[in-house]
C-alpha cells in the first residue's frame, strides 16, 4: 500500500477576477457566478474533492490570482495502481514528440515538481502539499479504488494520456518559467490561456491524425461537389437552350394608313408592342413608349395633346419632346422602313433627341 | 331645409378653402410654420390639456373629412390604412419627447433634478426582454392576421408591361422618396439623396460630439440640432408621404383632399431649365449649342451653393458651429445640411417658378 495526497476541503478567498477557468477545468467543483466564483455546495465534502484532486490542483494553479486553497491529507491507495499509473505515465510520455522515447516515471515526478515549484505555487502551504502530489495516473480498468478510478476518468476526460504525459514529459512554456507574481496580470492571463490552448492542441491533434481525418476529407469532398454542381447549374440556368425573344421589328399595318393621320395624330394601335406611331407636319416616326425618367409607361391624353406619366408627372409633346416633370430627355425613337407599301419598325435600334438622331434619315418616314 | 342648404353651402365652401390652402406650397409652407410655432412654443403645446385639445381636434376634423366622398375614398383603401396610422403616432410620439423635455427643461432652470436622474433602466435579457419580445410578437401576429382577413389584399389585374396603373404609387412609406423623383434626377432622388439620409444618419454621432442631451430628453440644451432633425423627419418625410397619398391623383397631378380624381383634368406646366431662363428671357436669344456654354448660369449657381455657401456661412450664421466642430466635420455636417435643405428650395422652386433643372447637363445623365 503506497499513500496518496488527496484534497478533502476546497475553499475561494476574496479577490476572485471572474475569469471562468476553474469552471473550466473542474466544472464540478467550482461555479462562477456573475461577481466572484463559489464552491459548489457537493464539493464541500472531502469524498466529493478526493477524486478530484487533479482537476482542482489544476484549477489552484491556472487561477490568475491565486485565490483557489485547498487542503490535503494523506489516504492509502493499493501499490500496484501507482505503479501501473507510473508505467502508463511512461509509455504515454512516449506518446508525446517532445518527449525522449523512454523516459522513466521517476524523472518525470521531479521535472513536474520543479516546474510546479517555480511557477511559484510553493508560496503557501497547501501549494506545498499540491507540488509533492503526483499527478493524475491513466487508466487501468483493474483498479478497485472508487477514488483513484474517478480520478483516472477525470484525468481520461480532459485529454487522456497525452494530458499526462505532457506534465509528465515537460513540455513547458516560456511563461512557466517565471514567477507569475513578478509577471504583469496580462501576462498571468496569458499562461492560463497558453494552459487551455497546449490542452486543446493534444486533443485535436490525435483526433485529426485519427479517425476525423476521414470525416474532414468527406466533407471538403461535398463540399466541393456543391460547389461545381451548382456553378454548373448557374451555367445552365444563365444560357438556356432557347432563348424567347420577340423578334425586334414589327409589321405596324401599310404605309398609307399613317399616311391619311392629321399632322399631330398619335396612333396607338401598337402600345402593346411598345410604339407609338405619329403624324407631323412632315414626317411619320415611331415613339419608344417608355418613359425617360424611371421608365414607366406614359398615358396619352388625347384633350391634353400630350403624353403624361402616372408615376411622377412627366410630360412629352406628342412628337416626344418633354417640357413637364422631372424626366430630364424627349422619348426615344425607333428605326423604321418601308417593306413593300408596309411600315416595319425596327425596335433594337433607337435614336435619341439630345444626341441629334432625330435627323437621321432612318429615324422617320418623310411625308 | 333653409339650414340645411346653409350647411350644406358652407361646408362646400370650406372644403374649397382647404382644398386650397392644399395646393402645394401653401401647404408646405403652412407645415413649416407650425412646426416653427410647435418648436417656440413646446412647452405650452405639449401641456396634457392643450396636446389632448390638438389631438380631439384634429381627429373630429379627420373624421367629419370622412364623410367627404373623395376623401372617403383615399383613407378606405387598403393600402392607407397605415398612413392614418402614422399620423396619429407621429403626432403621438413627437408629443412624448417634447413633453419630457419640457418638463425637464423646466427643471433645469428651477436647479431640481432630472426626470431621468437615479433612474435604473438596465434590465435583463432573460427573462425581462425576451418575455417583451415574446409578447410583442404573439400581439403583432395576431394583429396582422385580423388586419389581413378585414382588408383584403389590394390586388389589381394581371400585370401588363405597357400599362402602368394611374396614379402608379409607391408603398405608403416610400412616397416621400417617390415625391423626390418629381424634382430630381433619378440619380439624384433614387440614389444620392437616400443615401445621404442613410450615411448621414450614422455619420451623426461623429459629427455631432456634444454630449448634452445624451441620456435623457431636453430641447432647450440643443435646439438647432433638433429641430433640424425635426424638419427633416417630419417636414421632408413624413408630410412628402401625406402629399403622395392624399394630394397626388391620376397622372400624377396635385388634387385637393376633397378634390374629385379627374382623370383628363387639365393641367398646364411648363418647366423651364435655369439655362431657359437665363439665356432666352433675360438675354434674349437661343440656347448655345455646346453645352459647357448653355449650363454656364447653373454651374455659378450650383457651385456657388455647394461652395461658396458654406465658406459664408462658416464667417457668419454657422460661425459659431465653424468654432466648435473644426473643419473637417464643418465640411461633412453642411454639405450634409446644403443637400437636405436643396429638397425645399428645388420643390418650392417647382411649384412658383415651374422650375425643371438648375444643371442640366442631359448630354451626360448630370441634372440637379
Amino acid at each position: 500500500m503506497a499513500t496518496k495526497e488527496l484534497v478533502t476541503k476546497v475553499w475561494i478567498e476574496e479577490g476572485c477576477i471572474v475569469c471562468d477557468a476553474c469552471e473550466t477545468t473542474a466544472p464540478t467543483v467550482f461555479e462562477v457566478l456573475e461577481d466572484t466564483c463559489i464552491v459548489r455546495p457537493a464539493a464541500l465534502e472531502a469524498e466529493f474533492t478526493k477524486p478530484l484532486t487533479q482537476d482542482i490542483i489544476d484549477a489552484a494553479e491556472e487561477c490568475p490570482v491565486d485565490v483557489i486553497k485547498f487542503e490535503t491529507a494523506p489516504f492509502e491507495v493499493a501499490e500496484e495502481v501507482v505503479a501501473a499509473a507510473d508505467a502508463a505515465e511512461a509509455s504515454a510520455g512516449a506518446d508525446a514528440p517532445e518527449a525522449p522515447a523512454q523516459k522513466p516515471a521517476a524523472a518525470a515526478k521531479p521535472a513536474h515538481a520543479a516546474k510546479a515549484a517555480a511557477s511559484g505555487a510553493a508560496k503557501d502551504q497547501a501549494k506545498t502539499a499540491a507540488t509533492a502530489k503526483a499527478p493524475a495516473p491513466p487508466a487501468s480498468e483493474e483498479i478497485g479504488d472508487p477514488a483513484m478510478q474517478a480520478l483516472l476518468r477525470a484525468a481520461r476526460s480532459r485529454g487522456g494520456n497525452a494530458a499526462i504525459a505532457r506534465r509528465a514529459g515537460g513540455v513547458s512554456s516560456p511563461l512557466d518559467s517565471k514567477d507569475p507574481d513578478e509577471l504583469p496580470p496580462d501576462a498571468r492571463f496569458a499562461k492560463t490561456l497558453d494552459a487551455a490552448k497546449k490542452s486543446k492542441e493534444a486533443l485535436t491533434r490525435r483526433e485529426v491524425m485519427s479517425s476525423s481525418a476521414a470525416a474532414m476529407g468527406l466533407g471538403w469532398g461535398l463540399f466541393a461537389t456543391t460547389s461545381v454542381g451548382s456553378v454548373v447549374a448557374f451555367q445552365r440556368f444563365m444560357m438556356p437552350n432557347a432563348l424567347e425573344e420577340p423578334d425586334p421589328r414589327v409589321r405596324v399595318g401599310p404605309v398609307s394608313k399613317y399616311m391619311e393621320m392629321a399632322p399631330g395624330e398619335v396612333n396607338e394601335d401598337f402600345k402593346p408592342r411598345g410604339i407609338w406611331m405619329i403624324r407631323t407636319e412632315d414626317r411619320i416616326a415611331a415613339l419608344n413608349i417608355i418613359c425617360t425618367h424611371l421608365g414607366c409607361i406614359p398615358n396619352w391624353l388625347a384633350n391634353d395633346r400630350k403624353f403624361l406619366c402616372p408615376c411622377h408627372g412627366s410630360g412629352y409633346y406628342y412628337t416626344g419632346i418633354n417640357f413637364q416633370g422631372p424626366t430630364p430627355r424627349p422619348l426615344e425613337r425607333f428605326r423604321l422602313s418601308v417593306v413593300d407599301g408596309i411600315v416595319v419598325v425596327d425596335k433594337s435600334k433607337k435614336f435619341q433627341y439630345e444626341l441629334g438622331q432625330w435627323a437621321n434619315p432612318e429615324s422617320f418616314i418623310a411625308v | 331645409m333653409e339650414t340645411l342648404l346653409l350647411a350644406e353651402s358652407t361646408a362646400e365652401s370650406l372644403k374649397g378653402v382647404i382644398n386650397a390652402l392644399c395646393e402645394p406650397a401653401p401647404f408646405f409652407i403652412i407645415s413649416c410654420i407650425a412646426l416653427i410655432v410647435f418648436l417656440v412654443g413646446y412647452r405650452t403645446f405639449t401641456r396634457p390639456a392643450v396636446a389632448l385639445t390638438i389631438g380631439a381636434a384634429f381627429t373630429l376634423f379627420y373624421i367629419i373629412s370622412a364623410f367627404d366622398p373623395n376623401f372617403a375614398a383615399i383613407i378606405k383603401k387598403p393600402d392607407n390604412v397605415p398612413i392614418t396610422i402614422m399620423m396619429f403616432s407621429v403626432g403621438f410620439c413627437t408629443w412624448v419627447a417634447f413633453r419630457q423635455a419640457a418638463i425637464n427643461d423646466e427643471r433645469m432652470e428651477r436647479g431640481e433634478p432630472l426626470i431621468e436622474a437615479g433612474s435604473d433602466d438596465k434590465v435583463l435579457v432573460w427573462p425581462d426582454l425576451v418575455y417583451t419580445e415574446l409578447i410583442a410578437l404573439t400581439l403583432c401576429t395576431a394583429v396582422l392576421i385580423v388586419w389581413a382577413i378585414l382588408l383584403r389584399a389590394p390586388l389589381e389585374q394581371p400585370a401588363d408591361p405597357s400599362v402602368a396603373p394611374n396614379p402608379a404609387k409607391a408603398p405608403w412609406y416610400f412616397l416621400g422618396l417617390q415625391e423626390l423623383l418629381v424634382y430630381f434626377d433619378p440619380w439624384i432622388a433614387g440614389v444620392l439623396l437616400p443615401g445621404l439620409i442613410i450615411v448621414g444618419l450614422i455619420a451623426l454621432p461623429y459629427i455631432d460630439r456634444n454630449p448634452r442631451g445624451n441620456g435623457y430628453y431636453t430641447f432647450k440644451e440643443r435646439p438647432f440640432v433638433i429641430s433640424t432633425f425635426m424638419f427633416g423627419w417630419v417636414i421632408l418625410w413624413v408630410v412628402l408621404i401625406v402629399f403622395g397619398t392624399f394630394l397626388r391623383g391620376p397622372n400624377w397631378n396635385f388634387f385637393g383632399p376633397y378634390e374629385f380624381w379627374d382623370l383628363h383634368r387639365l393641367a398646364a406646366l411648363l418647366n423651364v431649365n435655369v439655362a431657359d431662363i437665363f439665356w432666352v428671357r433675360w438675354m434674349g436669344r437661343g440656347l448655345p449649342d455646346d453645352w459647357m456654354l448653355r449650363e454656364l448660369p447653373g454651374v455659378f449657381l450650383m457651385g456657388g451653393y455647394f461652395f461658396i455657401l458654406p465658406v459664408l456661412l462658416a464667417f457668419t450664421v454657422l460661425r459659431k458651429i465653424y468654432r466648435q466642430v473644426g473643419l473637417i466635420r464643418y465640411a461633412i455636417a453642411v454639405m450634409l445640411l446644403l443637400w437636405m435643405a436643396l429638397v425645399p428650395i428645388k420643390m418650392l422652386a417647382r411649384w412658383t417658378l415651374d422650375m425643371h433643372y438648375f444643371l442640366a447637363v442631359t448630354e451626360y445623365f448630370f441634372n440637379i
